[in-house]
């Protein structure tokens, strides 16, 4: 709840640095109306403060808080704002770590060696002559239902220990290749946004589900949009539990994924935080 | 729809197509193939969970069932008049508890499974066993469905009731 909360936080408190700062730190935008869309450079401060302009500032403007609060080599902008937004994010970046349960990866059961490439990540295995390769992305892998259970926590009032943690549970797709076959079978699967329901009446699905499935060329990075495409909305369940036994024959069954989730939260997190830095550093300018 | 398999464990590994084709022949055995009927395998926590909600037990077992149809008589099938009437309703499966007593008597899983669901599916029927006459009758449908089944199959299943006498 608390990320969720500090993101929308985060953009407010963006908001409100640009509004407030412009008028206390740079006076200059009050005159003319060209101002406006110039840009802010160094010499631009240096008119405020000793420059030939100096003189046209109106008195009001002329106090000893005209300077900008933080200066450092960039030649930017540098406002009260900036400096509250990266106080802010030096308090979230501490309570952040705070809760990372580990600096290091949840490691995966099964034989599964690990791959990264920015957020998207890459687990492969061998498994009796078969290629298995299972790739997610971690961007926008929490369920957007979570604000509002977060809401929903909040309001019978149980404490934070209580909250319910944020859980990375992104699609996922698993692409079998055996060693004669000039294509892959590959399996577009996801966690049911239900997956975390109670026992009381609500529809229980399962863990992970396929949604697609087709055959694609080995390698491929591109998605063959030509393949037939086997959905399985309207699939024999028959034919569905088959394709479900195939993958954990694979190694990808529920056990899979749940350490898969249990990774891609810990990644999740991880690159939340590797992003706040960048964006206290970059507001910083440090 | 007809059976709507769903595994929400990972403490099992299940084979859902085999336990599909089991329960379909218990369906065809017992004439029910019109009807829909959800199978929904949990653990232990997750059974026990259910347990106490529903009936005040808070301990794992190996079976829930949830009837679509609360008053039938038992053996007599619902005469639904829609669509969406044409349920017999869920059954839980405790795959986990299921699992433990497997190991402890050496018996295979799947079979195990299949025994437990027939006993699900005769309760989704109207079958009661409060009563001795109840009992009775329920064990003798059970029996005659497990018989069917080994002959159809070749697998030599014993009635859950015949097995244990309390309440499941």
């Amino acid at each position: 709840m608390l990320k969720s909360f500090v993101r929308v936080a985060g953009a407010a408190a963006r908001l409100s640095s640009v509004s407030r700062a412009l008028p206390i730190n740079c006076p200059t935008l009050c005159a003319p109306s060209s101002a406006t869309i110039r840009p802010f450079t160094r010499s631009l401060w240096m008119l405020n403060n000793n420059g030939a302009s100096s003189g046209y500032r109106p008195k009001l403007f002329s106090s000893k808080v005209l300077g900008p609060s933080v200066s450092c080599g960039c030649e930017g902008l540098h406002t009260e704002g900036d400096k509250a937004f990266g106080d802010f994010l030096s308090d979230e970046i501490k309570e952040e770590k705070v809760i990372q349960k580990n600096k290091s990866l949840p490691k995966m059961t099964g034989g599964w060696e690990v791959g990264m490439n920015g957020t998207e990540v890459k687990l492969t295995k061998h498994a009796s002559g078969d290629k298995i390769t299972v790739t997610f992305n971690v961007n926008n892998s929490i369920p957007p239902n979570f604000e509002e259970e977060a809401v929903e926590q909040g309001q019978s009032q149980k404490s934070a220990e209580e909250e319910p943690e944020i859980v990375s549970t992104p699609n996922f797709v698993v692409e079998v290749t055996k060693q004669a076959a000039k294509h892959s079978l590959v399996f577009d699967c996801h966690f049911p946004e239900d997956e975390v329901s109670n026992a009381e009446g609500e529809e229980e699905s399962d863990i992970f589900a396929i949604r697609e499935v087709s055959f694609q060329p080995e390698g491929d990075v591109d998605w063959k949009e030509t393949s037939y495409t086997l959905n399985t909305d309207s699939l024999d369940w028959a034919l569905y539990d088959h394709l479900m036994d195939f993958l954990a024959d694979r190694g990808v069954d529920n056990t899979f994924a749940d350490e898969l989730m249990e990774l891609s939260t810990a990644i999740e997190h991880q690159e939340y935080i590797k992003f706040l830095e960048d964006l206290q550093g970059f507001v910083k300018c440090n | 729809m007809g059976v709507v398999i769903r595994n929400l464990q990972k403490v099992v590994p299940l084979r859902r197509s085999r336990l599909r084709k089991d329960v379909d022949t218990l369906r065809h055995i017992l004439g029910i193939q019109k009807f829909d009927l959800g199978i929904i395998c949990v653990d232990n926590h997750k059974i026990q969970q259910i347990n106490n909600i529903y009936r005040k037990k808070n301990v794992p077992t190996d079976i829930l069932s949830f009837p679509f149809y609360e008053d039938l008589r038992p053996g007599k099938l619902p005469c639904p008049l829609h669509r969406d009437e044409l349920n017999l309703g869920d059954i839980f499966l405790g795959v986990e508890f299921v699992m433990k007593q497997c190991r402890e008597e050496s018996v295979d899983l799947h079979g195990a499974l299949t025994v437990v669901t027939a006993h699900g599916i005769c309760h989704l029927l109207g079958y009661r066993h409060e009563t001795d006459e109840e009992w009775a009758e329920m064990l003798q449908r059970e029996s005659y469905i497990l018989s069917e089944f080994s002959r159809l199959t070749g697998q030599q299943l014993e009635s859950l009731m015949k097995r244990c006498g309390e309440e499941t």
